[in-house]
Formats: structure tokens, C-alpha cells, sequence
């Protein structure tokens, strides 16, 4: 069958593009895809085979990206410390992570498309992600935090289906589980703190091992739109002052060390808490 | 630095040593480069949090020795009027990092830090609270260093009266500013004494430094002593930060480079091709997702993606599904190993009933077509389902309940004629393009009923496009052996056609394809 993939085909800057075809493809009440790239063909054997069914959230983000890595005996301050700065409970996180990379006949360039699997809700709910390339320039170089266009959707479950059918092999799998916390804070911020586990065979979600036992990963993301990234960084980066005496946060490519004061401001968080059960 | 204008024509006469790529400033801020580069920014913050965390302690502490008289807390008394200058030093030290000029010696800094310090470990039950705020004291006067380099003395007002005097007074380091509130602390200090001979003033002061060396010390005795009768450990001062060895440190960072890896570029999370075997039992959120024959192809490294059918079958075929998935389950074939099945014996009509035969049917032509029509795009994502086919394929020719689960194939197939029938019109559209030939299109398109995919191939059929050569019987059989094992989806089908046709001894006309497959199992 002939059909032009091209708006898979999501290189990083064709990312607009992409949105653009999304939005004229997704119908949401008839699961209709009408992008003008696409042949009816594709469009039915989307119809059939895919039953994208209440995409109920489509957001273009622009998450910014701090990501540390931390040591494991911190986690449980980490956590405390979190909870007085947020103010809000944490949410538990536990994510089935695929990692679908787009075969040749989708365009040279690979793409990479992730799903996510929430498995923390009873009922497990799907997520699509993808996540263009980060922006670049001397403007970027001056900021502390990482920018990224990233498009997101829910989707319904067969969605690792349809695109395997389109041509997404399974690069890798991982899962993660930690705990976030969602706030307001200038704007919206989510922190994630996560222990990347690795499945010693295909999907055995029960037989994961943290990849790096003694570290986790702590992710500091923020939507932003295309105009007021710098107020978003700014905001996210005077929250990260407050993570100081536990821990460094850097950009997702640059290493920081261990924070010398890790331990003693742990221990001081954890012996504050006085036992209490967060 | 901070300018005001009237400096700015100084700039020239002098010179500030060098500072890393500073231009001279001529606005009232500091350039914001340098800014972000000493983080003054976050200095700034973390200064100001301090600031007023230690004057809340200190207010606490004022409050509780005057309310408290006991002995051994004379010391706290003791300690409060050092640190009142060692306070103000501190404030004077945070204005300065705030205007940005310059900052003071590095003495005072250190003494005023280590009175906090002293004051920080006062109280018990303190202790714990403040060894935070003392860790960034700490991280502050570290910082301060740093950011201290990047300065240098400036005059913050220069004019025909200090005009001829600024060169060696910087080269003295004392600002003309410094100095009268050097002198006026000077006249604070000999306040009493200053009439008396040099001596004797220098006397006085004298005692005055013991009086206050004299109260540090019972200070730190009674904060031993408290240490001691509160049962706490050494004192945890700055320098004694524990510090990593460099092993430790660099097994850390490893870590850390291995996770940043991991999550960033999926390093670590690959499993080997060999490894990649679905599991027979899947979690319950994949369960539903997946069939039971589809884990195994779609890795990247394999053959790669091909539809799966899932749900639809769950209830009526789970004695098939159960089947091709314990065959399923064995190892990967190579690609060549799909030749086999072509030279099989003839099956007989009966099995042309069977859906399998149908789905096989359909998939037989379309390597033709890509001969044919040269469809980089179909070839591709054909192959993908091919090679899972070609492993059902070749377990279920292993398999000698072949017969028996197509008769259970075909007593489900049955059901789902009715819906058939509807199915064919919709993907009519869709085979156009897979021209393949049709022997047995009316039987085998009745039969592969029911999921929407599964009907691709039956529309292949009505098509009429397909046509089975004489190697049609020997596909026929692959194909049954197919749609036993995989109730795949339409390219699933299209897949198993393409391997048919490759193997078959008589075609000749994809050189390329099994190149492609194998690059998919690779």
C-alpha cells in the first residue's frame, strides 16, 4: 500500500510541522485523519487499526529539562525536603517506559517516539510522547536549564500496536519508579525523582533491577511556550537554589559531582522529620 | 563592577588587573556575563536566606540569655558581643556582594565566620537545625572567594583630589571609602585612650584582644563540654566535611555517567537480539496490547514491526493463541530457514477452508508486486511481519498439531463470516495496490473473518489481483501453517505472501528481499 509517512517522520525541526499535521489529523469525536500528507489508505487503515480514542489531552510543551543525578541515601530528605517546598503530596510514579525508534521506510533521519505506560493508576493509562531536539544557540548556552520541544498526547492502549504497524521498532524498555511532585510555583513545576530499572527480558516488569542501584535521577520539567521560556527558566532555576544543600542540578548533558554537604543537610532533614510518615 | 559615572573616565589611568573577560564597565551593573558566570545570582539568594536565618538565630540567642542565667550559657552572652561585630562585619560583607564593589579582607571573614559557627553549635537541640545553615555559610564564603577573585579594589568616586593618590592607595588596596570608616572605627575603638601615649594604647588594645580570645575559649570549652554531656559527636564544622575518597568519587561518577547515559541515549536498557523472546506471560497493562506471537519482531534489531492482533481474540481463539504461542516462543528461524516450508508436499484442498491458507494466499503475491512496482516503502514494512511470519511459519511446519488447531482455526473462522463480508468492501481499497494472484479467492476470504486485518488478505482475494502460481499449493501450505500460528494483521498476512514468494524455488524476482530481511533480523 502507498502511503506517505512523512509527518512521522518527526525530525526536530520539522516539529511544528508535525503539530500542525496532528492537529489537522486528529479528529477527536471521529477518530479521523485527514492530514493533507497522508493517502486514503492510511487514512483507513488508521481508522481500522488504530483506535485512537480520546486523545483527550494534546500538549505542545516545552518542557525544561534539569536533571541530577543523586545519591540513593538522600532520596528519603530529597523527599522531605520536597514536601515542604511543594506543599503538596507525592505522587507515585511507576512508568513503563518504551522507546520506539522509526525504521528506514519512515524517512532517513530516525525518529524517536516514546510511550509511556502508567501503571500507577488502577487502570493503566498511555501516553505518547515525542521530544525534539533541545534549542541551541548562545541564548541556550546562557541559560541553566534545557530546552526542548516535546509533543504529548494520551492515547488508548493499542497505541504500541498501530505503531508498530506504521514501522517503530522497540529500541529499549525501561522502568521507572520514584515519586513526583507537581506544583505552582510562577509556573507549573514538576520534580521526579526516579530509579531507572532496567528488565532483564522483554516486558518482565516484575524482574526489573535499578540500572544504578546507589543513584537515582531527579527531573525538574516546566511547560513553557515559545515566548516566555526565559521566565519559565528563570523560575526554574530559583527553585533548584532551594535543592543547594542537597544537591547540584545541571543540564541533562552536563555532569555534576557529589554536593559536599549532602550528607549533613540529609541527615539534618531527616532527623527534623522526626520519624514522620510522609 | 559597579561604576558610578564619574568613574568612568578613570577607567582608562587604571587599569584594574586583570579580570577574566570583563570589559570595563560603563553601566551600573555588573556585566551580565560576568554575573552568570560567578553565579551571583544564587550567591545573592542563598546570601540573603542566610542573612536573615542567622539573625532570627541570633535574636533567639539575645532572647535566650537574657532570660537564661545559668553558667554555662555565660558563654552564649560571651560569644553574642564578638559576634555583633562579626554580624556587622556580615553585613557589610552581603551589602558589598549586593553593589557588587568590593569586599573585604579575608581575615575578618573567617573570623567573623568561625564566631558563627561557634554560635551555631550553642544549643543542643540547635545543632541539628543549623549545621545546615553553617554548611551554607560555609558554601557561601567559599563562593565569596571565588567571586572575590574575579574583583579588585575600585574607587568608587574619583576626582582631582584623590586623582593623584588612587594609584598607590590601590596599590595598597585600601579604597579612600574603606579607609574613613577605618578611621572612624578606629577613633570607636580608642575611644577613652586615645589621649594616652601609643604605648599604652597599644597596651589597652592588647588586653582587649585577650579579654575577647580569653571568651572564645571558654566559649569552645563550654560548647565541648556541652558536646560531651549531650552525648554528641565531634564537632561537624566545615572542615570537617567529610570528603569521598577519590575511588568512592570516581565510582560515583561512573554511576552517574552510566544513568545519564541510560536515560538520555537508552544505554544499558537494550536486551541482546538472542534475549528478545516475549515472554508467555505478559503484564497485565500489555497483555491486552500485544498478542502473544508479536514481542519477538518488533525489536529494532529484528525484523521490526508488524501489526498485531490482539484483543478480538482473545475469547474465541485462546486455544490457538495458546498454541502459537508456546510455538512462537522458540527460537528466531533465520531467514533462510523459511525456504523449507515452500518445498513442503501439497496440502490438499481441504486445508484451502482453513483461514490460514487464505491469509497465506494473500501474502504470496505481494512480493511479486514489489518486484513489480519497486515499493521501497511496502518491501520494508512488509518485510517487518514477514519475518515474524516466517517464524510462525517454520514452528508450525515443526509442529505436527498443525492439523489439529486448523480445524480449530476453522470452526472459529466459521463465526465470523458475517462479518467478514463487511470488512472486504472496506479494505478493498487497500489491497488495490497488492497485486497478487487469487486461487481459492471466494473459500478463503469467507473464512479469515472477523478482525478487521485478518480480512485484508480476503480482500486481496476478492480482488482477483492475486495470482498463485504453481508454487501456490506449496504457499498455500506455509500459509496455513501461518495463520495458525499468527492472526496477524494485514501486513502480517502481506508479510507471509513475501516470504512465500521468496523461497519459492520458481520465483525469482525479489533478489533483494531476503537481503532485507535479513538486515531486519540483524
Amino acid at each position: 500500500m502507498m502511503f506517505d509517512l512523512s509527518f512521522l517522520n518527526m525530525c526536530s525541526s520539522r516539529v511544528l510541522e508535525f503539530d500542525l499535521d496532528i492537529i489537522q489529523c486528529v479528529d477527536e469525536s471521529k477518530l479521523k485523519w485527514t492530514s493533507f500528507h497522508l493517502t486514503d489508505k492510511w487514512s483507513a487503515l488508521c481508522k481500522e487499526s488504530l483506535r485512537l480514542s480520546r486523545i483527550s489531552e494534546f500538549l505542545l510543551l516545552n518542557p525544561l529539562y534539569i536533571i541530577r543525578i543523586m545519591h540513593m541515601l538522600h532520596v528519603e530528605a530529597l523527599q522531605i525536603l520536597l514536601q515542604g517546598l511543594c506543599g503538596v503530596p507525592k505522587d507515585r510514579v511507576r512508568v513503563h517506559e518504551f522507546c520506539l525508534k522509526s525504521g528506514p521506510n519512515l524517512g532517513v533521519v530516525p525518529s524517536e517516539v516514546r510511550l509511556l505506560c502508567d501503571l500507577a493508576q488502577p487502570t493503566p493509562t498511555w501516553t505518547v510522547r515525542h521530544a525534539g531536539g533541545a534549542m541551541r544557540g548562545a541564548g541556550a548556552e546562557q541559560l541553566s536549564v534545557l530546552v526542548r520541544s516535546v509533543v504529548e498526547s494520551k492515547v488508548s492502549n493499542n497505541a504500541l500496536r498501530f505503531f508498530y504497524a506504521v514501522g517503530y521498532k522497540l529500541d529499549h524498555e525501561l522502568l521507572k519508579i520514584g515519586f513526583a511532585f507537581r506544583f505552582q510555583r510562577v509556573v507549573p513545576i514538576t520534580v521526579t525523582v526516579t530509579s531507572a530499572n532496567r528488565m532483564p527480558r522483554l516486558h518482565a516488569i516484575d524482574d526489573a533491577v535499578p540500572l544504578t542501584p546507589g543513584i537515582q535521577l531527579v527531573e525538574i520539567t516546566a511547560p513553557a511556550a515559545g515566548d516566555n521560556y526565559n521566565e519559565v527558566a528563570a523560575a526554574v532555576s530559583s527553585f533548584c537554589e532551594y535543592l543547594v544543600p542537597l544537591l547540584h542540578l545541571s543540564k541533562p548533558g552536563v555532569s555534576t559531582g557529589i554536593v559536599p554537604t549532602a550528607a549533613a543537610a540529609a541527615s539534618s532533614l531527616l532527623s527534623n522529620s522526626g520519624g514522620k510518615a510522609i | 563592577m559597579e561604576a558610578d559615572g564619574g568613574a568612568a573616565p578613570s577607567q582608562g589611568q587604571l587599569a584594574p588587573p586583570a579580570v577574566e573577560a570583563v570589559a570595563p564597565p560603563k553601566v551600573e551593573r555588573l556585566n551580565p556575563v560576568v554575573q552568570q558566570q560567578l553565579n551571583l545570582e544564587s550567591v545573592k539568594t542563598r546570601a540573603l536566606g542566610l542573612y536573615k536565618t542567622i539573625s532570627h538565630i541570633l535574636e533567639d540567642f539575645e532572647a535566650f540569655a537574657r532570660s537564661n542565667t545559668t553558667p554555662k550559657w555565660h558563654a552564649t552572652a560571651l560569644i553574642i558581643v564578638p559576634y555583633a561585630s562579626a554580624l556587622a562585619f556580615f553585613k557589610y560583607l552581603l551589602e558589598a556582594i549586593f553593589t557588587g564593589s568590593l569586599l573585604g579582607s579575608q581575615r575578618k571573614k573567617k573570623k567573623s565566620f568561625d564566631v558563627i559557627s561557634e554560635l551555631l553549635h550553642c544549643r543542643q537541640d540547635a545543632l541539628g537545625q543549623f549545621s545546615m545553615v553553617s554548611m551554607d555559610l560555609f558554601n557561601i564564603v567559599e563562593d565569596i572567594k571565588n567571586v572575590s577573585k574575579a574583583f579588585v579594589v575600585y574607587p568608587r568616586n574619583v576626582n582631582a583630589e584623590n586623582a593623584t593618590i588612587l594609584p598607590v592607595m590601590l596599590s595598597s588596596k585600601l579604597l579612600p571609602e574603606m579607609e574613613a570608616e577605618d578611621t572612624t572605627k578606629r577613633e570607636q575603638l580608642l575611644l577613652g585612650i586615645s589621649g594616652l601615649p601609643v604605648h599604652m594604647q597599644i597596651e589597652k588594645l592588647k588586653t582587649r584582644i585577650d579579654m575577647i580570645g580569653a571568651a572564645c575559649e571558654a566559649a569552645e570549652k563550654v560548647i565541648s563540654d556541652c558536646r560531651k554531656a549531650y552525648g554528641l559527636g565531634s564537632r561537624q564544622g566545615p572542615t570537617l566535611v567529610p570528603t569521598l575518597d577519590k575511588v568512592q568519587a570516581a565510582k560515583i561518577q561512573e554511576q552517574e555517567n552510566l544513568l545519564r547515559a541510560a536515560v538520555n541515549f537508552g544505554e544499558g536498557f537494550r536486551i541482546p537480539i538472542d534475549q528478545r523472546q516475549l515472554p508467555t506471560s505478559l503484564p497485565s497493562h500489555l497483555a491486552d496490547v500485544l498478542s502473544f506471537g508479536d514481542g519477538a519482531q518488533n525489536l529494532g534489531d529484528n525484523a521490526g514491526a508488524y501489526g498485531k492482533n490482539t484483543s478480538s481474540f482473545s475469547s474465541n481463539q485462546g486455544v490457538l493463541q495458546t498454541a502459537g504461542g508456546q510455538l512462537i516462543g522458540r527460537s528466531v528461524p533465520s531467514p533462510s530457514n523459511a525456504v523449507s516450508f515452500d518445498n513442503a508436499s501439497t496440502p490438499p484442498m481441504a486445508y484451502a477452508n482453513s483461514p490460514r491458507s487464505g491469509t497465506n494466499i494473500m501474502n504470496t503475491p505481494s512480493p511479486q508486486q514489489q518486484v513489480q512496482q519497486q515499493q521501497q516503502q511496502r518491501q520494508k514494512i512488509l518485510q517487518l511481519p514477514h519475518q515474524q511470519q516466517l517464524l510462525v511459519q517454520q514452528q508450525l511446519r515443526q509442529s505436527s498439531a498443525a492439523g489439529v488447531l486448523g480445524q480449530g482455526v476453522m470452526s472459529q473462522l466459521h463465526d465470523l463470516t458475517g462479518q467478514t463480508q463487511q470488512k472486504l468492501q472496506q479494505i478493498t481499497n487497500m489491497s488495490a495496490s497488492m497485486q497478487s494472484q487469487s486461487l481459492l479467492p471466494r473459500i478463503q476470504f469467507g473464512l479469515t473473518g472477523g478482525h478487521t486485518q485478518r480480512n485484508h488478505p480476503s480482500q486481496m482475494l476478492n480482488d482477483q489481483m492475486f495470482g498463485m502460481g504453481p508454487s501456490n499449493p506449496a504457499n498455500m501450505i506455509a500459509m496455513q501453517q501461518q495463520q495458525q500460528g499468527g492472526f496477524g494483521n494485514i501486513s502480517t498476512h502481506t508479510q507471509n505472501l513475501q516470504s512465500g514468494m521468496v523461497n519459492l524455488p520458481n520465483t525469482t524476482q525479489n533478489p533483494n528481499f531476503p537481503q532485507q530481511r535479513q538486515q531486519n533480523q540483524s
